[in-house]
């Protein structure tokens, strides 16, 4: 049987694309608020709430732990998730390749459902591009969230302070890494999968534990080493990493440790930073190791009053040592 | 907990009273992981530690580049090449900045690999960028042999490969005692070393990249240094042997041949490079292409010459985090990783705010 | 330069070996290391194998530790 393709008629905003939304998205997003209409009506978030949008290219669509589909609702979920807001309600835009083959987006559409699902959100509304070969990479997604903010809780990456304790929800570096194998650039084979996990219910049994939480930050692009640097940054604090604290899987030190890379800079997509105060800690990681996607949870550092945005590292020689500041693009040191 | 053996080599690091040493390592990877241990910040005034010429992205000269780009725009050539060497800028640009107009660029972890890819795209004509000392140089041999064994028609590479012990020389008055580059001590084994003692009394320790290998590296050379004679010692035998990699030799013997070559900062240094010889001329893009003579202009006002040759520290570069960063670097030792100026940048701030 | 990964050769065959680092998994060229059989470590380097690590670290360090014998 031939394989169905995605044309430029699906795109076209005539009886194939709603063929299209039908098969494809309704058959998926049941949400009862799904709008047939040009917007959603909806009831607000009580108190305040979170607002945020996020784009998702990824290649390949697909790799080990989950597809573009799963990230960006874990996406858009996490970042209303680290405000401390319930996320409530998604919208969805898809601009897809033509060519791009229908049974890859059903998968796609499967898993943005099961997430969304689990992550207790909505899919509202939506909407759906086609754009002509070779004008964008397979499907590109982006999602719009709102979230409603609990009781008590008051979360800015401006408010870490002396004495707080760094907490990583799991081991890092799994995504990025997993991608970097997805690509076989290098000739790498490993048993690492993507950490990309929704983590709302993560971080609610945070806040229920305690809501005195100073920040919580996705570790996304650019790495657990790129989230240290701008809350340094943002709350003009210093940070101290013990780095034999950092959990990492060992397939992902030996991945970097053939290429050279650092793994608090490579991207997690289930990793959130959470600074809070020392007293509270031990009982966050307790209840965090507990959890579905966090059972790795640790504490990793803590925040002082010198080396103002700066990440000190504490070495395996008991040295201390600046981690170096992010700097574009993530090259491999070989020769 | 530290082992008895990192506390012991720690703890005469740091309590060394005695005169002034200078100390090179010599190897890009020794300077990396030396600022990421912290080792500089326990060192002692009177220990000089000083980053020395052995990053291959860092002396490769600006034309190099220059030619690279030349032949991925111009010639529309597949270039592939370690990611060390994607920013590193040529006269006018860098590697990253053709590929932003259209370039071609794959980023290998083997020259195998980029015999791979030619095998695998025989619809483009590929270029493998060869740079590195004795321990990468065997594996562009293998490379291009094995593209000449299947006679590969679009497969060559452009050469910049260089090997060490004329830069020990060229650099011999930099330092009391050298930190030997363990990885190119595998190749070529011990008897240069012993050369450079005997000759021209240049002391170093061939040295490991682990931390407490580095550590009783660095406390064996200043407990030795304190006997004010010449020595040289092996401290990575469970990868280094007297006699070195014989196969490897062989092979790069049967491959290429010396030349003169052109180090960015240190400039000429006579037979410190290699090429491909006469047999593998087909293999060599220069020959291959025809590339014009391309002068490189590096910035005049760059110093990675003495911060290489260990007369100046970074810091003290006028261009030193004034225009020159690993964002926008202008020398060469500002790209690499492992390069002096990025190194010091990077871990080194507080450091050079204290000096 | 030259960035080295130690690494447990798992099969191999015509000059060609499977290391594994960590779990981490590659084909790599052995041509230049004679005698080498499965479990044995060797050092990768840019896709070949440039030696056979013959002990672990420390024990070299303890080693050259022995040697420094007048230090405090």
């Amino acid at each position: 049987m031939e394989e169905k393709l995605v044309t430029l008629a699906h795109g076209a905003g005539g009886k194939q694309t709603a063929e299209l939304i039908d098969s494809i998205f309704k058959s998926n997003f049941k949400s009862k608020n799904l709008t047939a209409d040009d917007a959603a009506i909806l009831n607000p978030p009580i108190g305040k709430m979170a607002f945020t949008t996020d784009g998702f290219i990824v290649s390949p669509f697909k790799f080990p732990g989950g597809n573009i589909g799963k990230l960006s609702i874990c996406g858009t979920v996490n970042d209303l998730s680290c405000m401390g807001a319930k996320p409530m309600y998604l919208t969805v835009a898809f601009v897809i390749e033509e060519g791009f083959p229908l049974k890859d987006l059903e998968e796609i559409a499967q898993a943005m459902a099961k997430t969304a699902d689990e992550a207790g959100v909505e899919i509202v509304a939506g909407d759906t591009k086609v754009a002509g070969k070779g004008q964008v990479d397979g499907v590109f997604i982006t999602t719009t969230g709102v979230g409603q903010i609990m009781e008590g809780v008051d979360l800015s990456g401006a408010k870490a302070k002396d004495g707080d304790a760094i907490i990583t929800t799991g081991d890092i570096g799994r995504h990025g890494c997993a991608i970097l194998l997805s690509r076989d650039s290098y000739g790498l084979t490993a048993d690492v999968k993507s950490d990309c996990a929704p983590l709302w219910n993560t971080i609610k049994s945070v806040l229920d534990t305690t809501k005195d939480i100073h920040v919580i930050r996705d570790a996304t692009r650019g790495g657990v080493g790129t989230v240290l640097y701008e809350i340094a940054e943002q709350s003009q604090v210093g940070i101290h990493l013990d780095y034999a604290a950092i959990p990492v899987d060992d397939a992902v030190k030996g991945v970097c440790g053939m290429l050279g890379l650092d793994p608090l800079y490579l991207a997690c997509e289930g990793t959130m930073v959470i600074f809070a105060p020392n007293d509270k800690a031990q009982a966050i990681v307790k209840t965090l190791n507990k959890g579905k996607y966090s059972k790795k949870a640790a504490i990793i550092g803590h925040v002082t009053n010198d080396m103002i945005a700066h990440v000190v590292v504490k070495t395996e020689i008991g040295t201390e040592t600046l981690l170096p500041a992010p700097s574009g693009e993530l090259l491999p040191r070989i020769c | 907990m530290l082992s008895k053996d990192i506390e012991k080599a720690k703890s005469i690091i740091m309590n060394y009273d005695g005169p002034p040493i200078k100390i090179m390592e010599v190897c890009g990877t020794h300077t990396h992981e030396i600022f990421k241990l912290g080792i500089r910040n326990i060192l002692p005034n009177n220990i000089n530690l000083i980053s020395g010429p052995g990053c291959p992205v860092c002396v490769t000269p600006t034309e190099f580049i220059d030619e690279a780009i030349y032949l991925a725009l111009e010639k529309n050539i597949t270039i592939c090449t370690f990611g060390d060497l994607i920013r590193v800028p040529g006269t006018s640009s860098s590697l990253g900045d053709a590929r932003s107009k259209g370039a071609n660029i794959q980023m290998v972890y083997s020259p195998l690999d980029s015999v791979e890819y030619a095998i695998n795209h025989p619809e483009q004509q590929v270029v493998f960028l060869s740079v590195g000392f004795e321990t990468t140089t065997p594996a562009s041999c293998i490379a291009v042999r094995n593209a000449k064994n299947i006679e590969l028609k679009n497969f060559s590479i452009l050469g910049a490969n260089k090997t060490m012990y004329q830069a020990y020389l060229a650099l011999k008055d930099a330092a009391d005692a050298y930190i030997y580059p363990g990885h190119v001590c595998t190749m070529t084994g011990m008897s240069e070393l012993y050369k450079l003692r005997d000759e021209e009394n240049v002391s170093g320790a061939v040295t490991g990249f682990s931390a407490s290998e580095i550590l009783s590296s660095l406390a064996y050379i200043i407990s030795e240094t304190q006997k004010n004679k010449p020595f040289v010692a092996n401290l990575y035998p469970r990868v280094v042997t007297e006699e070195g990699l014989i196969k490897a030799k062989t092979l790069v013997e049967n491959t290429m041949e010396s030349c003169d070559s052109i180090w960015r900062g240190l400039g000429i240094i006579e037979k410190s490079g290699m090429k491909l010889k006469k047999e593998y001329i087909d293999y060599d893009a220069r020959a291959k292409y025809d590339i014009p003579k391309i002068v490189g202009k590096p910035n005049k006002g760059c110093k990675c010459g003495e911060v290489l040759r260990g007369d100046i520290k970074p810091f003290e570069c006028p261009l030193f985090s004034k225009g020159c960063t690993p964002e926008h670097p202008i020398g060469a030792c500002m790209v690499s990783n492992e390069g002096a100026c990025s190194a010091y940048y990077k871990y080194g701030e507080n450091l050079w705010k204290k000096n | 330069m030259c960035v080295g990964l130690s690494a447990r050769v798992d099969k191999i065959k015509n000059g060609m070996a499977v290391v594994d680092a960590s779990g981490v998994k590659r084909e790599i060229s052995t041509e230049l290391i004679e005698n080498l059989y499965p479990g044995d470590y060797v050092m990768v380097h840019a896709g070949i194998a440039i030696a056979k690590i013959s002990s672990t670290d420390e024990d070299e360090v303890n080693k050259i530790m022995e040697t420094i014998k007048d230090a405090k």
